[in-house]
């Protein structure tokens, strides 16, 4: 019986286009590849300014991180925090808010400013002499109808749950989503479940129809869980955003694919990072 | 109706040609500014229009008449006919007619095996010769025109025979034709190729100026152009895309194929369409003696080509097929997902033809391939190209040869998603009709004319979606579009003065977007700025261009020679295409009000010369080509099923200029060549790099290839190659940040740095097993060598705050056997 359901649910997954990538790799794994740690002198091109400010329609505050990257092959956690620097939000109806510096480099909104779907944002950024600005508006709330997960079989894939989620896309084409999903447990870090991947959509081929995403859950997950699946509508820019960023994080490595390059932001002056104001809709489900 | 417009279109050319001869047409005024786009409209005063063009072709032939011909005056006579192998009688491609008594008087015969000669009346002996076969000598009285066939015999060449020959072909360096290489089928089939599979694509890569896409990849870059720019024609049908398997074998099987010809340089006018290169393929039309069948058990593939005469010496036709099986060992699977993973390709390739009589021949050809690759209720690929020829023959008189070719061409590729209740298909294409009309006339001796007509009418299928009728999945149809590409050319290859010679060509190309269609302008963001819609039929955009060709050579010495040549070309259609070699999914797309053509000029420079009785051929060229309106992507451009997805192209310019050598021995024992390039190829656009000039990712300073082919004794047959180039270009991060709890490298310069030095030997031997039969054992990466087929960046495992570069293997010491047969 359960198995059964599970079929129809195997059935009823949507996949976004362009799966040569995954045939290429199919291809490729049936030859051998070999791989070897070589050495690499890269160029260091000097500190940028990173700018990550996110509105939202919950309740504030809201925050603005401003951080400079940093050589390739020294990576660490902590990335110099840029500090002393002038933060402004505003949006369409004239509200107005200058943000505040708590940890160094996080500057955070007071309640001057609420997050609305409808509304544009601004963002102001001035600091070392150069000043960035970006705009975002927030879509209307899309919801979750229903939650449910599924425990999976068959002899080729992990344990676990695969975890749909059903909502019906507003008639204008244009919609964007990204699907967050985070597990209850708290030794586990909250985007672990997720690992580097977005899991992102359009309505490119699905406009107006109600449909099922299969967020597959790469991480055990056991009884008793609790799965909570944030669905948030983005504006294009913002989705842009997501899916080149993606790109870069998911690339296959492949020589013929087409050169790397940041990911395309909304910040004027060609900074690093973008600005967002998107609506969230969350959903909880225990697992059984 | 496609067809009764066509029909129509060619009835205008040939009527235009035909009314040349009046002087009027001529002294008509020059190039009007008017569309070349002329004739799919009735009403059109069309002389008016083909003004120029007749002007050109008359300029020509009058020209041509005009250059005199040394011993004129007295009564010349042409002799004229078909050279072909005496043991199947297939047509043998750029065999040589040579008169003993008459110092470099001589013909080649064309794609069809046809000669014409002019000559003095008088008692000659007549050199026929193709390389491989035996020198035919004949002694004929030349009181009349007449029409005399050669059959030559297959040279079987013994281990200490020394064949000894004082007429040995010295085309290379006498011709005017320069940046050329021919494959020979005897190299191409010993040559080692990765598991077995021997081909064409692959071979030419081992050729100076051609440069591959990738290990074990068929795409090629031709003297720094684009995978997308070279024009592969088979028997004449233009093949938009050439390759299986993603790439890791071409669609030509080599058992089917006769004549292979790459030129790079010094395009002559028959040729457009494409920027960079042009390989003319020719396959087998079949044994005109006797049944015949031949073919090959390898570790992928295996291919049967059957042949044999319609009526002996009459007609002939040719079957071959090639299927791999790779998936036949999925079916062993006990998981129900893997036995029903199908993953396969085949090609089938189909000729006839037949004599209706002296004068007239027909070819009907067809190819058929596809690649199939389905994951059962998840993903499924179905791709390949049909084509489907039909040409025609005919000789008017003794020296004047005629080809019409009719094409109908496609290029399919559908990706069903999902299963069941929620399946639907994405597919995308091209379809062609082409017609093709060919002149050659044979004037005298070193004094011919080529001229004709093309007309191409395109369909672009950018995209569309089919749901299943419970899928979730919307129908969707990207708007079909329809062009119609024409070119008219004309050149004259005639000897100035003794020991020097000049081909000259004029190709007139245009290129026309037809309604009806929804056109789209956009800002440098690439939003939409204005849109209009074109009703049927309606001639919306129309882009024409001039391509002069001009080669020249002058004979230094018996052995050697200068060339020098200069072409244009013109690039009507683009390919889109989200990686830098060909790919299933890769999307032809038209030039339209915001996608201009593609254009470059090229100047060649070479020296050539023989030694050791022409035993060694060898040369060094030097070119220079600009290339404009080259394309490149807005970052993240999503191409699949984008209605605006020119909004998402940039334009640029790139340069590329080397120098190659070549030295290639041709026959005895011992065969083969040494090539080597030293070049360089830029490119330049205004949004990426921050507008700097980069290298473009073809762009390898050095490259290298010895192409070693040895005939040990009568049973073993043994063969090498090694090859080596500079590594790509490529982008690497120059530092990275945090962003939304995820590290991200950071990148500044595009291509600034180098994959490491790419070395490779592969060996092979084929032991003949009696006459018909042969085992080919070969071995790709024969040191294996640990080459970069790409490099990424981890974080180490010992220190996760660190990172380092691994680099992927692709392929190490492969070895592979093959049994082929023939019976």
């Amino acid at each position: 019986m359960r198995t059964r359901n599970t079929q129809t649910m195997k059935t009823f997954l949507w996949q976004p286009p362009g799966g040569v990538v995954g045939l290429s790799i199919v291809l490729t794994a049936l030859l051998c590849s070999c791989e070897q740690v070589i050495g690499v002198d890269l160029n260091q091109a000097a500190p940028q300014v990173v700018i990550e400010g996110i509105v939202t329609d919950q309740p504030g505050p809201y925050s603005v991180t401003l951080t400079k990257s940093g050589n390739y092959f020294e990576q660490s956690l902590y990335f110099p925090p840029v500090t002393n620097a002038l933060v402004v939000l505003s949006d369409d109806i004239g509200d107005r808010d200058t943000l505040k510096e708590g940890i160094p480099g996080t500057y955070q909104s007071s309640s001057v400013l609420r997050g609305m779907p409808g509304r544009t944002y601004a963002l102001k950024v001035e600091t070392g002499g150069k000043g960035y600005d970006a705009f975002s508006t927030m879509p209307q709330k899309v919801a979750i109808d229903s939650l449910f997960a599924v425990p999976r079989r068959g002899s080729s894939s992990e344990p676990g749950y695969d975890i749909y989620l059903l909502f019906k896309d507003p008639p204008e084409l244009g919609n964007y989503y990204r699907v967050n999903v985070h597990v209850s447990d708290p030794l586990v870090a909250m985007d672990s479940i997720d690992g580097r991947r977005y899991r992102l959509y359009s309505d490119k081929l699905t406009n107006g129809n109600e449909a099922l995403y299969r967020v597959r859950a790469r991480r055990t997950v056991v009884p008793g869980d609790t799965i909570t699946v944030d669905l948030l509508s983005l504006d294009k820019a913002t989705y842009e955003y997501y899916r080149t960023l993606n790109d870069i994080l998911t690339s296959d490595r492949s020589p013929t694919s087409l050169s790397p390059a940041n990911p395309n932001t909304n910040l004027s002056s060609g900074s690093l990072g973008y600005f967002t104001a998107y609506a969230i809709d969350t959903k909880k489900i225990v697992l059984r | 109706m496609l067809l009764k417009r066509l029909i129509y279109y060619f009835a205008r050319c040939l009527r235009s040609i035909a009314s040349m001869k009046s002087l009027p047409v001529f002294l008509s005024p020059p190039l009007s500014d008017q569309p070349l786009a002329f004739t799919l409209r009735p009403s059109l005063q069309g002389a008016e229009r083909n003004a120029p063009l007749q002007a050109m072709l008359v300029l020509l032939i009058l020209l041509a008449l005009l250059v005199p011909d040394r011993g004129m005056g007295e009564d010349k006579y042409s002799l004229n006919g078909t050279i072909k192998s005496a043991e199947n009688g297939e047509i043998l491609i750029g065999a040589y007619v040579i008169v003993k008594e008459l110092k470099g008087v001589g013909s080649s015969s064309n794609a069809y095996g046809f000669y014409s000669l002019t000559i003095p009346e008088g008692r000659y002996t007549l050199l026929v010769q193709y390389l491989g076969y035996r020198i035919l000598a004949d002694t004929v009285l030349v009181n009349r025109s007449q029409t005399i066939n050669f059959e030559l015999t297959p040279e079987a060449i013994k281990v200490g025979e020394v064949v000894v020959s004082g007429e040995r072909s010295d085309a290379n360096v006498t011709s005017t034709q320069m940046s050329e290489s021919k494959l020979e089928m005897r190299e191409v089939r010993s040559i080692p190729v990765l598991l077995g599979e021997r081909d064409i694509l692959k071979t030419i890569q081992l050729l100076p100026g051609v440069k591959s896409a990738g290990e074990g990849n068929t795409g090629f870059y031709a003297r720094g152009g684009g995978v997308d720019q070279n024009l592969i024609l088979l028997d004449e049908a233009p093949v938009y895309n050439p390759s299986h398997a993603l790439g890791y074998l071409s669609v030509f099987n080599a058992d089917a194929v006769k004549d292979v010809k790459l030129i790079t340089g010094g395009i002559p006018a028959e040729y457009g369409g494409r920027l960079s290169s042009v390989l003319d393929i020719r396959t087998n039309d079949g044994n005109m003696k006797e049944f015949g069948a031949s073919g090959g058990v390898g570790l992928i593939a295996t291919r049967l080509t059957l042949q044999g005469p319609i009526v002996a010496d009459e007609g002939s036709y040719l079957v071959s097929a090639r299927r791999t099986y790779a998936d036949m060992f999925l079916k062993l699977s006990s998981d129900t997902l893997i036995n029903r993973t199908s993953l396969y390709f085949y090609d089938l390739n189909a000729k006839a033809n037949y004599k209706l009589g002296e004068k007239d021949r027909i070819f009907l050809s067809g190819y058929f391939g596809r690649d199939n690759f389905n994951y059962p209720d998840v993903i499924g690929f179905n791709w390949g190209n049909a084509a489907a020829t039909a040409r025609w023959n005919h000789i008017f008189g003794e020296q004047f040869f005629a080809n019409t070719t009719l094409t109908f061409s496609d290029y399919t590729y559908a990706n069903t998603v999902g299963a069941a209740t929620n399946q639907y298909e994405i597919t995308s294409g091209i379809k062609d009709f082409n017609l093709k009309a060919d002149f050659q006339y044979f004037i005298g001796s070193h004094n011919s004319v080529k001229f004709g007509m093309n007309a191409i009418y395109h369909t672009f299928f950018p995209g569309a979606v089919t749901a299943g009728p419970t899928s979730f999945t919307n129908t969707i149809a990207l708007e079909n579009k329809q062009a119609l590409e024409n070119a008219l050319y004309a050149s004259h290859e005639f000897e100035i003065i003794p020991d020097i010679a000049i081909n000259y060509g004029l190709r007139l190309s245009s290129f026309s977007l037809l309604g009806p269609a929804h056109l789209y302008t956009y800002d440098s963001y690439g939003d939409i700025e204005s849109a209009a819609a074109y009703p049927s039929g309606k001639f919306i955009t129309t882009y024409t261009s001039l391509e002069p060709r001009f080669a020249a050579t002058a004979l230094l010495n018996e052995s050697s020679s200068i060339k020098a040549s200069y072409n244009r070309t013109a690039q009507y259609l683009h390919l889109l295409s989200n990686s830098t070699t060909t790919n299933p999914s890769d999307l032809w797309v038209p030039s339209t009000n915001n996608i201009k053509p593609q254009y470059a000029d090229q100047v060649a420079l070479g020296y050539f010369r023989n030694f050791e009785d022409n035993a060694f051929e060898a040369s060094l060229e030097v070119y220079y080509k600009s290339m404009q309106n080259l394309i490149d992507y807005r970052n993240g451009a999503d191409l699949q099923l984008n209605p605006n997805v020119e909004s998402l192209l940039l334009f640029g310019k790139g340069w590329s200029y080397g120098a190659e050598f070549l030295l290639r021995k041709k026959v005895g024992p011992l065969t083969g060549w040494i090539g080597y390039t030293l070049s360089q190829t830029r490119e330049q656009f205004d949004e990426i790099n921050q507008g700097q000039v980069f290298p473009a990712r073809q762009d390898r300073t050095h490259d290298v290839s010895v192409v070693v082919v040895y005939d040990l004794n009568s049973t073993w047959n043994l063969s090498a190659v090694w090859v080596y180039n500079t590594g790509n270009a490529v982008t690497f991060p120059a530092g990275n940040y945090w962003i939304d709890r995820r590290l991200v490298p950071y990148y500044t310069e595009r291509n600034a740095y180098r994959m490491p030095a790419y070395h490779r030997l592969d060996l092979s031997a084929t032991w003949k097993l009696g006459e018909k039969s042969s085992l080919n054992f070969s071995v790709y990466n024969a040191y294996n060598r640990m080459n970069a087929y790409a490099i990424y960046f981890r974080q180490m495992k010992s220190d996760p705050t660190k990172t380092e570069a691994v680099q992927i293997t692709l392929f190490p010491f492969i070895p592979s056997v093959t049994y082929n047969f023939a019976f």
